[in-house]
């Protein structure tokens, strides 16, 4: 033992000391690891587990057939995983080198991301960049790839404003529709279809839960989650109809040097629409994963708004078309009989207004100046209804309100009435030549093309008004029937039968030997139809036609309008003739003719 | 080495010592992804395992040597001490900031660790012949200049760490010599005095230790990021652990340093809170026998080297533990005898074996 052992007792405070450093560290990690244990744990499990969202392939579009329309192609998204650390320079360097997107843009993404799902770098990247990431997974820490289904709208141009586009969901829109489950970076509808149906096409994403390191590379799968696909739209559009309208409407806007125009077919019993054109259009692929800028200045900067849908947005004045529902009130309020003779001296007695080529037709009754559009029996009918008859007509036809298509962005026109001139003239009385003028389609007046072929569908239909639609049946991914859409009457012509069998017979002449019969000579099918001419303050007058069959049992309705095309005669009709041979099977050559030929 | 020597040996130290040593070395292939296919996944295994018997071999050989001849080397052992971490500050290569290490062939040595055992064997040597004469200032100031010049050389390096290591052990050893109680708390108390003047002379990462000590969230994706994963690691650990290699603190590298500094981490997240207490008990044995031992000396000399030694193992385990568990600061002091590195390891088998070489040469009791 030590000698002289005076300060031996002090080893005792240096035994204790120990015992107290032991215990205070057990004491703490009790504290941390029983006491704050599952905080502790939440924390961990949140260090490595994150969720990579498995988008659900969007629901197809099938026209009335069967016939696929609107497809979703595998597309690869490259993204990044969050992590807790700051991510590798390198890394984003050498990222930023394969996909061409600057490191300045990746850091912003990084930056403005929050929350645990991947940071979407660049969408619907080629399989070779795929490729590249996959062999190289340690160049690549974090870097994930997504498998992500893309819009692939088949027929590029076709149908594009009915069909719509989809794009990423915005600021505004996520604020607006939060609650109904959409996310940032959600695929969402933004026209068209898409857009009205889009909570029925998205579907549920699902998810995998995915154990990461802590340079967010993926170590393994813990939980998987599969996506419920969207439903499958059954429009009432008819491929072959459509594809025909819209190389009808192309050649002819060719032929004549114009530049938009717009095309309704539709089903007058039922309000299926069957095709629908608007002039001119743009490819929605574009937008399927971000338009570039030049794309998108390219369609802002054309003067004819590609991105409208002008079948139902366009409004432009009725013309002729207007003396449909003219002739209808001047029937049914008794104004003039079928058979009266109005004397057409070349311009109207009270008001020196006349025929657009300036022609008189003499003595005419009802049917002859429907078959001519005969603009001074129409003066005449105006001035003997008055303009608050006409608006009745008008009104009761469903015009200066929207049709209710499902449809976005739909324009509801104007009927010409008194307390439109009120509101919005200085000089706000009603003159007689504003009559006339709406008698036969002008002035106040405007429709849209949508609106001229549901008037045309009044007449077809025997009165009855059929609520326009364009999908007759949403499919689940099963295959069951989630909604079907039956004919929807809106309305029905408060007018006597034999009206409208006269105004039928009147339109009927036009294809005979009226405004359409140079045109319709030879056309095996019986056909009722109406030209129009609106003038234009702008330009050139947009030409019109309406027309429908067959006469006896009509299953067809078909509007064209030619925007700055002229007279309806020369722009208009020969669009609408090729659409309803479409329609009839006569375009293609007769198999009997064929064999014929052999 | 004799069966007498094994048989006269502190059975209980060597026990809880062959412990800690068997834990390190599966922690440390736990860390460093042992289970999983790679072409090195042994490597650290295998040379902490390599080493630790190197050093136990030579420690049993040393055995046969009486502790007291290091009393002649004292001097000769401070002058190369010096000269060594000089060494360091010419040629060594700097690692997170601070130069520590020396290239000799394919071994890195860390001076700074052979140091701590040098200046406990110097500081032996020169208070021996101090025992209760430290009553004044002037009598502690030669000792604290022999303390002082490794002590600054080291903080040059700078290890902030290593340099609180010899001031622990120097405040052991003057305990012990029977420093004046009165003279101690002043020194204490003027120490307290002068820390905000010392925070000057701290460095910018040192500073900022201290800050994110007082709050990790000051800056939780740098200095305050390891404190909060180890904290996360050991706390998720819960009572029961992860179980071996299912730490995923650990395993997935959100642990930093996990096979060195970190250690205590792993275990805490992989063996959970028994875990934990397991190892601080071994740890407390080897220091109550530090102890003991130091009681049972056959001289001050023994008795000194002793306390120097349990001194520095108790700090070394408080402020590393201590550090996993987020309540001292960020210094990259490793947990003695578990952390992976050769030279703490050595330095720790060495100091070790001194312990059980005074045991064995303890004045023998008389039937």
């Amino acid at each position: 033992m030590v000698e002289n052992d005076e300060f031996g007792g002090r080893l005792k405070v240096l035994g204790w000391l120990s015992v107290l450093v032991i215990a205070v560290l057990i004491g703490r990690a009790g504290y941390l690891q029983i006491y704050e244990g599952d905080y502790y744990a939440r924390l961990a499990e949140g260090n490595r587990i994150r969720i990579i969202p498995t988008m659900a392939p969007r629901g197809t579009f099938f026209d009335r057939n069967g016939e696929l329309l609107v497809q979703n192609r595998p597309g690869f998204a490259v993204s990044l995983m969050p992590v807790m650390t700051k991510i590798d320079p390198v890394v984003i360097t050498r990222l930023s080198e394969l996909l061409k997107v600057p490191v300045e843009e990746i850091d912003k993404k990084i930056e403005a991301h929050t929350g645990f799902d991947p940071i979407r770098i660049k969408a619907d990247v080629t399989p070779d960049i795929v490729t590249i990431i996959e062999e190289q997974k340690n160049n690549y820490p974090g870097v994930i790839i997504e498998v992500q289904p893309i819009r692939d709208y088949m027929n590029k141009e076709e149908a594009a404003h009915t069909y719509g586009y989809v794009s990423e969901i915005n600021d505004m829109e996520l604020e607006k529709k939060k609650d109904e489950g959409y996310k940032s970076g959600d695929i969402i509808g933004k026209f068209g279809l898409e857009k009205i149906y889009d909570k029925e096409l998205r579907g549920e994403n699902g998810g995998q839960q995915v154990e990461v390191d802590v340079t967010g590379k993926p170590v393994q799968i813990i939980g998987n989650k599969p996506p419920t696909p969207g439903d499958d739209l059954y429009l009432t559009i008819d491929k072959n109809l459509q594809t025909a309208a819209e190389k009808a409407v192309d050649e002819q806007l060719k032929q004549i040097n114009a530049n938009a125009a717009a095309v309704v077919a539709m089903n007058p019993q039922t309000g299926e629409i069957l095709a629908m054109v608007s002039r001119p259009a743009f490819d929605p692929n574009l937008f399927a994963h971000g338009i570039s800028s030049k794309d998108w200045n390219k369609l802002n900067n054309n003067p004819y708004h590609p991105m409208d849908n002008k079948a139902i947005t366009g409004e432009y004045p009725p013309g002729s078309t207007f003396k449909i529902i003219t002739g209808t009130a001047a029937l049914t309020e008794g104004v003039v009989s079928p058979s009266e003779l109005i004397m057409d001296s070349g311009h109207h007695w009270i008001i020196p207004k006349g025929n657009a080529e300036g022609e008189a037709l003499g003595l005419i009754n009802f049917q002859q100046a429907m078959a001519h559009s005969d603009n001074v029996y129409f003066y005449e009918m105006g001035n003997r209804l008055g303009i608050d008859r006409l608006e009745k007509y008008a009104r009761m036809f469903g015009l200066g309100k929207i049709t209710g298509i499902d449809l976005p962005y739909e324009s509801d026109g104007l009927v010409a009435n008194r307390r439109y001139k009120e509101k919005n003239f200085e000089d706000g009385d009603w003159y007689l030549s504003e009559t006339f003028d709406a008698a036969i389609g002008q002035g106040f007046n405007l429709v849209t093309p949508l609106q001229a072929a549901m008037v045309m569908g009044e007449i077809a239909a025997d009165g009855k008004r059929y609520k326009p639609h364009l999908v007759n049946r949403i499919v689940a991914p099963d295959g069951s029937t989630v909604k079907e859409f039956k004919p929807e009457l809106l309305g029905t012509l408060d007018v006597r039968p034999e009206v409208i069998s006269l105004v039928q017979a009147g339109l009927h002449d036009v294809t005979k030997y009226g405004t359409a019969a140079g045109i319709f000579r030879g056309f095996p099918i019986e056909i009722a139809g109406k030209t129009g001419t609106a003038e234009n303050p702008h330009g050139r007058d947009h030409g019109w036609f309406v027309a429908y069959g067959p006469f006896a049992n009509p299953d067809i309705v078909v509007a064209v309008i030619v925007e700055q095309g002229g007279f309806g005669s020369q722009s208009a009709v020969p669009i609408g003739r090729k659409v309803l041979e479409a329609w009839f099977g006569l375009n293609k050559p007769e198999p009997a003719a064929e064999a014929k030929k052999q | 080495m004799t069966k007498s020597i094994l048989r006269r040996t502190d059975i209980t130290l060597l026990a809880a010592t062959a412990g800690i040593l068997v834990m390190s070395i599966i922690i440390i292939g736990s860390a460093t992804h042992i289970n999983t296919p790679g072409e090195e996944r042994y490597w650290f295994v295998a040379r902490q395992g390599l080493f630790a018997a190197v050093n136990i071999a030579m420690a049993a050989f040393l055995m046969n040597f009486d502790y007291k001849m290091l009393q002649g080397y004292g001097n000769k052992l401070y002058i190369f001490n010096l000269i060594m971490l000089i060494a360091v500050m010419l040629v060594g290569q700097s690692a997170l900031g601070a130069q520590r290490w020396i290239s000799i062939g394919p071994i890195s040595i860390q001076p700074s660790e052979f140091s701590k055992i040098i200046m406990i064997v110097s500081l032996a040597t020169m208070l021996e012949e101090r025992v209760g004469k430290l009553n004044n200032i002037h009598d502690l100031l030669p000792v604290a200049a022999y303390v002082g010049v490794p002590f600054l050389l080291v903080l040059k390096q700078p290890d902030l760490g290593t340099s609180l290591v010899f001031m622990a052990i120097f405040f052991g050893m003057v305990f012990i010599c029977g420093i004046n109680l009165r003279l101690l708390g002043g020194i204490f108390a003027t120490g307290i005095a002068m820390m905000p003047l010392l925070w000057h002379f701290l460095k910018d990462y040192q500073k900022m230790r201290i800050m994110v000590f007082m709050d990790p969230n000051v800056d939780p994706l740098g200095s305050g990021y390891h404190i909060i994963q180890s904290k996360i690691a050991i706390g998720s650990g819960m009572l029961f652990g992860k179980g071996l290699f299912e730490g995923t603190q650990s395993q997935l590298d959100f642990l930093p340093e996990n096979h060195t500094d970190f250690i205590f981490a792993v275990v805490g997240e992989e063996l959970g809170f028994i875990g934990v207490v397991v190892l601080l008990l071994l740890y407390l044995v080897v220091l109550w026998r530090g102890v003991q031992i130091a009681q049972d000396a056959s001289d001050m000399f023994g008795r000194l080297l002793a306390v120097g030694i349990t001194s520095m193992l108790a700090f070394h385990v408080l402020v590393n533990v201590g550090m996993t568990l987020g309540i001292m600061p960020v210094t990259g002091i490793p947990l003695p005898l578990m952390s992976y590195g050769v030279s703490s390891l050595t330095t720790n088998i060495t100091a070790i074996a001194i312990l059980l070489n005074i045991q064995l040469r303890k004045k023998k009791l008389e039937f």
